[in-house]
């Protein structure tokens, strides 16, 4: 056993829609290791998105408790606990969407420099990691100037130059086609193996899933 | 009876031009504000008297009175003209009669004075107001001798004779006129009490109602004689109308045969309040009562200034009196601080005549 | 079902209906709002000008001073003529005038008092409470005034001329046409407002329309669709606009002018708000329609047109050849077109330039990146977005301010200048007419033996022949008034003239001339130019030795010392303008009126007239004031509402920040450095624009409209209120983005 890096337990959160209490996480409990991929699946609106939101705590729990590198968070709210979560999100949480990962107002490069900036290290590595996930030649180019799938990579090259210890990614290659996906999938699983970094990776897509270590499946947990 | 105007929006100024209030002027002596301050003006009663030759000058304790002057003349081509002059008093503050009037040297404001002129010739009609302060000698009455002026607007005795001299200028207008009176002094209603609803509210009036009419007049650019006959009221009050009431339609008529018809309605919502005068060609009055009366339009005329009714019935029970009774034509506005219709009509139907006419809160907003 | 789908957009985006509904309703308010307020002060200003305009009063042959019994006489000959009851009652109350608006009937428009509204004592009341006034202890004055100087008179009364103040003539009407330019600006400013707010909302409705188009859907129809959807918004904002415009400009108008007049005691001509100005309605509806449809006569691209290179290009050509235009203009008509090309200019400029600012902020702070914040780096990529992508509303701002600043300006300088003019003219304590056969020279011995007395001069009027001597002989040479003075004293050496020799008012004493402002500039005649003069027959060679501002007197002038005059001079008229010193007003009225034998003689108090003119039209500054504080108001809402949508639209990447570790509050840090650089930078872009939008008024429109200029003032203060407004703009709209940023954490993503 190499120790837990996330570890998840009775964790609960629901909506409260037209009156009703709608559960959408219902007592879930799961654990990832350093270095461990895990998938997390189940149907459109099983709760996906917003389980990889409380994991970065984007959103609070109704109850349950979050334990990151050994750091417990409930369900308080409180400032402490916010820019806690806020400072885990700057240095060790790396957060990947289906799009709009990248500032339009920058160059993929300067999105780089500002997210490992923000993570507090100053390597000027950034042009590397663009080349290492294959957009070393648009560096310079803005977003919109790019393809989806170059973003993508671009969003990746951020999250990984930032050295976290986990990425949440929520279904990175949803918007890009099948061709383009499995690139974009391959260089994220290569890296993510190289820097022994922690994955937890949200997806329709039972083909991604299988490439993960461990699958977590909401639908059948709900 | 002539338009009672709320000269009191004179005393604060010109503002009377708009303010709505002046429309309100028409039954203003009724107003609630009015009201408050009635106590300290006299208020004619039932059994009040006629005192002359005091009652030709002003009142000072009363709130409003009024000199009004019509008369249906003929130029020498035989067209009709008719002319009509009034002058009012409005009081600011009722002035007992022990009490001296104020210097003039002070400026008072205590109350003011508004005079009217109108000319209706050839389905025109021209008309001029002038407006001044009380007391200070510019404009004013005295009983005897008997005088009205305002400016050089005046009406005045000529010297050594019965005869009254009446000179009104406007603005490319005048006239010049003498008046002889023939006839007694007609005190309307009780003695002179007119009441004009039939809770209480009333005034007094009397009329000269016989004279005859001769003189100059300048009108369309062109100066003619004239003559016919005239018709002069006075009236005075401090609580005209009563609250609510709208306006009123009056007519002072000279029949063929000699005989003279006074008659009014006051409009109340749907309801009226009539009164009347019948004066026979011996002089004798006999009061018309609201039973006695009718007075019914049956034409109206869309005027620029509103509806207003232009063919009348008027019928007098019991003696036989059904009369038709029809505007001259043409628009007889007298446009000033607040409008009302005076024009010269004619009369047929069981006798016929000439007369005045004098329709007020017809008019759909003040100019 | 078209419909439907048309208005889809709007469903999901019920805030851009609402935004371009405000725009409406906001720019009707503000065209409105300015209309009322214009059409106000040019009334305030006619009525001003009717008050003091010069009329005549009564006097009696006998010399007495005329009673209330005059009064009564005149009015019963029929002669039109109204009291007036000076009541000298010294500051803080100040002179009060008695009228009898009962008697002023008669006057017409001509009356000074329109209004009961205006019997409040400041200074006009009611002439019966006036009288009281002045039985308190004060000097007072009855005169009967008479509308026109031209009515016949009963035997025993005489016709004398009389006025509050001068005519101020042309300077009213120069005040007037650039309120006019100024009202010009603001439609303008309307229009872009509008348009940017439309253009916003159908950008993000592309997508919508082109799958429309794909469906089958003509693009004639759509356009129909459009057009219907403008005509029905229009129609529903429009009469709120109105409405809200005029009862903000009552508000302003009135409000305004009373909190002013309870502080410094100034009077108001409040002038009734009439119905709704049903005319701005309409201007306000082709207005909105045109710059909206501009879209199908224009297609725009994608990229704002005003950011293209090619849009650069023509931008710094119209900048000069406008500004080209405005300097060499020799008519007015192109003064005002140069005017519009130097806006269109500074409009197609300005985004680009402020974006290219901020690129060059951006690169900087990246170069040096071991130490630079990259988030600074960002702040200026994002602000250079920004001004491209809100070129139009960043542009209706820049020149609301300049609009504003150009107003400040001008009202600040026309009251300055109309102070001025006063004060030359009435310089004196008093000015005393001399009687027809008036012996002058007698006079002014006994004047100079009064001990204690100040300083004074006599002023003789006449006429004088002028021909400029760079005119050439065969010239024809002009009529100029004449006015010949003795001595020269303080009165007049403290004048500021526009241009003079070293020592003017000691070489005018010995032969040489003034001229004013409105001969000089007509007849390109300067200091040193050699003049011929031609007076009472005699030729005279002389030279110019001072220029006089003289604001609006369309007349060409000529003045001299007495001593130069001919022998066979003699004047039309004479004066003398008196200060008092240590005497009384009445031992100077007995001296000369006993020097004249005289008893009735006028003495015009200059003090208190002064007095009276700057109370008076003190109301029409007030009210341009109102405008501009209008203007700068909805200009001001009108950008928190454009900044606000476009921040909606990347609230995204505000919350992105959130994700990668930026607390709430750094990130709203961020939010409030980025809006108030924009409000700030946009304001400091207007500045230069405003300050050459006055230059134009003052130095070009006026010279070329009036034969004279105004003086320039700058006033910096202003610029930095300004400033502080804008910034609290800012402020305000991150305050606003912070609601919005925080209501839910999982928003939508673009």
């Amino acid at each position: 056993m190499s120790g837990t890096l996330l570890a998840v337990e009775r964790l609960n959160l629901a909506f409260v829609s037209a009156g009703q209490r709608v559960p959408v996480i219902n007592n879930l409990t799961f654990s990832v290791a350093p270095g461990e991929s895990l998938a997390v699946v189940g149907r459109s609106g099983s709760g996906k998105s917003t389980l990889l939101n409380l994991l970065c705590g984007l959103q609070t729990p109704d109850d349950g408790v979050i334990a990151i590198d050994n750091e417990s968070f409930g369900n308080a709210s409180d400032a402490v606990s916010i820019a806690r979560w806020a400072e885990l999100r700057r240095q060790l949480i790396g957060v990947v969407f289906q799009q709009a990962n990248l500032m339009p107002a920058l160059s993929l490069v300067d999105n780089v420099r500002l997210r490992t900036h923000l993570a507090g290290r100053h390597k000027q590595d950034e042009r590397w990691w663009l080349q290492r996930l294959g957009v070393g030649d648009q560096a310079d180019r803005y977003p919109d100037r790019v393809s989806g799938g170059q973003a993508q990579r671009a969003a990746l090259a951020m999250v990984f130059a930032m050295s976290p210890s986990l990425i949440l990614a929520d279904e990175p290659t949803g918007s890009l086609d099948r061709h383009t996906a499995d690139e974009v999938a391959e260089s994220l699983f290569n890296v993510q193996v190289e820097t022994g970094c922690a994955l937890v990776l949200a997806t329709h897509d039972s083909e991604l899933a299988a490439c993960c270590g461990r699958v977590l499946d909401l639908s059948a947990a709900g | 009876m002539a338009v009672v105007v709320g000269l009191s929006a004179l005393g604060a100024g010109l503002s009377g031009c708009d303010d709505p209030s002046g429309e309100s002027g028409f039954a203003g002596l009724a107003e609630s504000g009015g009201q408050a301050e009635a106590s300290a003006f006299l208020q004619p009663k039932p059994g009040t008297r006629l005192v002359f030759p005091d009652d030709w000058g002003p009142h000072p304790q009363h709130r409003i009175e009024w000199w009004y002057f019509t008369a249906n003349l003929t130029t020498p081509e035989g067209r009709p003209l008719g002319v009509q002059w009034t002058q009012f008093r409005q009081a600011l503050q009722p002035r007992p009669a022990a009490k001296a009037p104020p210097s003039p040297a002070t400026w008072p404001m205590d109350s003011a004075w508004m005079a009217h002129g109108a000319i209706s010739f050839n389905g025109d009609h021209w008309f001029e107001e002038k407006v001044a302060r009380g007391d200070i000698g510019h404009a004013g009455a005295s009983a005897d001798p008997f005088r009205v002026w305002l400016d050089d607007w005046e009406l005045a005795p000529i010297s050594e004779s019965d005869a009254w001299h009446l000179q009104v200028q406007g603005d490319n207008w005048d006239y010049d006129l003498t008046l002889s009176n023939t006839g007694n002094i007609t005190a309307h209603g009780d003695g002179g009490f007119s009441a004009k609803s039939s809770s209480g509210e009333g005034s007094m009036y009397f009329s000269l109602a016989h004279l005859n009419v001769t003189g100059t007049v300048t009108v369309a650019g062109r100066t003619q004689a004239v003559s016919g006959k005239g018709w002069f009221d006075r009236e005075w009050s401090s609580q005209f109308l009563k609250a609510g009431q709208q306006g009123w339609d009056w007519f002072g008529l000279h029949l063929e045969d000699g005989q003279k018809l006074m008659a009014f309605r006051l409009r109340e919502g749907d309801s009226t309040f009539s009164s009347g005068s019948w004066v026979n060609a011996d002089g004798d009055v006999e009061s018309l009562q609201e039973d006695d009366l009718t007075l019914s339009p049956t034409a109206w005329k869309e005027s620029a200034r509103g509806r207003v009714p232009v063919v009348w019935q008027l019928r007098v029970s019991g003696r036989g009196v059904d009369l038709r009774v029809k505007a001259s034509p043409g628009e007889h506005w007298n446009a000033g601080l607040v409008s009302y219709w005076e024009s010269p009509v004619a009369v047929s139907g069981s006798h016929d005549g000439k007369g005045y006419m004098e329709l007020t809160g017809y008019a759909d907003q003040a100019p | 079902m078209l419909i439907r789908a048309f208005l889809s957009h709007y469903q999901r985006h019920p805030f851009q209906l609402a935004a371009l509904m405000l725009m409406i309703v906001l720019a009707t308010m503000l065209w409105t709002g300015v209309t009322v307020l214009t059409d106000q002060a040019r009334s305030s200003l006619a009525q001003s000008e009717e008050t003091v305009a010069a009329r005549a009063h009564i006097v009696r042959t006998d010399g007495q001073p005329v009673g209330v019994e005059d009064f009564v006489r005149l009015r019963k000959t029929g002669v039109c003529v109204a009291p007036w009851l000076e009541v000298k009652r010294p500051a803080p109350e100040g002179q009060v005038i008695g009228v009898d608006p009962m008697s002023m009937a008669c006057f017409g428009r001509s009356a000074p008092i329109q209004d009961a509204a205006s019997l409040d004592g400041m200074p006009f009341m009611d002439i019966g409470d006036a009288l009281r006034v002045s039985q308190e202890g004060y000097d007072s004055q009855l005169y009967l005034i008479a509308p026109r100087d031209d009515i016949e008179l009963p035997q025993g009364y005489a016709l004398r001329a009389f006025s509050l103040a001068p005519p101020t003539g042309e300077l009213a009407d120069s005040f007037l046409l650039n309120l006019d330019a100024l009202s010009l600006l603001v439609l303008l400013i309307t229009g872009l407002l509008i348009r940017s707010v439309y253009r916003l909302g159908l950008v993000q409705r592309e997508a919508s329309f082109e799958l429309l188009y794909r469906f089958g859907v003509l693009p004639r129809r759509i356009r129909q669709l459009l057009v219907l959807e403008l005509v029905v918004l229009t129609a529903v904002g429009v009469p709120p606009g109105l409405w809200l415009g005029a009862s903000l400009a009552e508000a302003l108008g009135t409000g305004f002018g009373q909190a002013l007049g309870s502080l410094f005691d100034l009077t108001l001509y409040a002038e009734s708000f009439g119905s709704l100005p049903w005319r701005a309605a309409v201007v306000m509806v082709a207005l909105v329609l045109t710059v909206c449809l501009l879209e199908w006569v224009f297609p725009q691209p994608r990229q704002p047109a005003m950011v293209s290179a090619y849009a650069r290009l023509g931008g710094g050509a119209l900048l000069l050849a406008g500004a080209l235009g405005v300097v060499l203009a020799t008519e007015l008509v192109w003064v005002f077109a140069g005017t519009a090309l130097v806006f269109a200019g500074v409009g197609l400029l300005t985004p680009p330039l402020l974006a290219a600012v901020e690129e060059r902020r951006s690169v900087r702070s990246g170069a040096t990146a071991s130490v630079a914040d990259p988030l600074r780096r960002w702040r200026a990529r994002e602000l250079s977005v920004m001004f491209r992508q809100l070129a139009l509303p960043v542009v209706a701002l820049q020149f609301s301010i300049a609009a504003v600043l150009a107003v400040h300006a001008l009202v600040t300088t026309f009251e300055s200048t109309f102070e001025q003019w006063l004060g030359q003219r009435l310089a004196a304590d008093f000015y005393i007419e001399v009687p027809q056969g008036g012996d002058s020279a007698t006079a002014a011995r006994r004047l100079n033996a009064l001990e204690g007395l100040g300083t004074w001069h006599l002023v003789a009027h006449g006429k004088a022949q002028v021909r400029p001597e760079e005119a050439g002989t065969g010239a024809d040479p002009l009529t100029a008034d004449l006015m010949a003075l003795t001595p020269i004293t303080d009165l007049v050496s403290d004048w500021a003239l526009l241009s003079s020799a070293e020592r003017p008012w000691r070489e005018l004493a010995s032969g040489a001339v003034m001229v004013n402002e409105q001969l000089a500039r007509r007849h390109d005649v300067e200091v040193g130019s050699p003049l011929e003069l031609t007076i009472a027959g005699t030729r005279m060679r002389t030279n110019v030795v001072g220029i006089y501002a003289d604001y609006g007197r369309p007349v060409a002038e000529v003045l001299l010392h007495a001593d130069t005059l001919p022998a066979a001079f003699t004047p039309r008229s004479e004066s003398f303008s008196v200060n008092k010193g240590e005497l009384s007003r009445d031992v100077i009225h007995d001296r000369l009126a006993d020097t004249w034998g005289a008893p009735d003689l006028q003495v015009r108090d200059n003090a208190s007239i002064r007095e009276l003119a700057s109370q008076i039209f003190d109301q029409t500054f007030l009210l341009t004031r109102a405008i501009s504080a209008l203007t700068l108001v909805l200009a001001a809402v009108a950008l928190l509402i454009m900044i606000w949508v476009f921040f909606t639209t990347r609230v995204w990447y505000f919350r992105l920040l959130g994700v990668w570790g930026l607390q709430g509050h750094q990130v709203r840090r961020q939010l409030r450095l980025l809006s108030v650089r924009l409000t700030l930078t946009i304001t400091a872009a207007a500045l230069p624009l405003g300050i050459w939008l006055t230059w134009v008024l003052v130095n070009r429109i006026n010279p070329l409209a009036f034969g004279w200029s105004l003086p320039m003032d700058l006033y910096p203060v202003f610029w930095l209120e300004l400033g502080l407004m804008a910034g609290a703009a800012g402020l305000l709209v991150a305050h606003l983005m912070r609601r919005q940023l925080e209501r839910d954490a999982n928003g939508e993503r673009p």
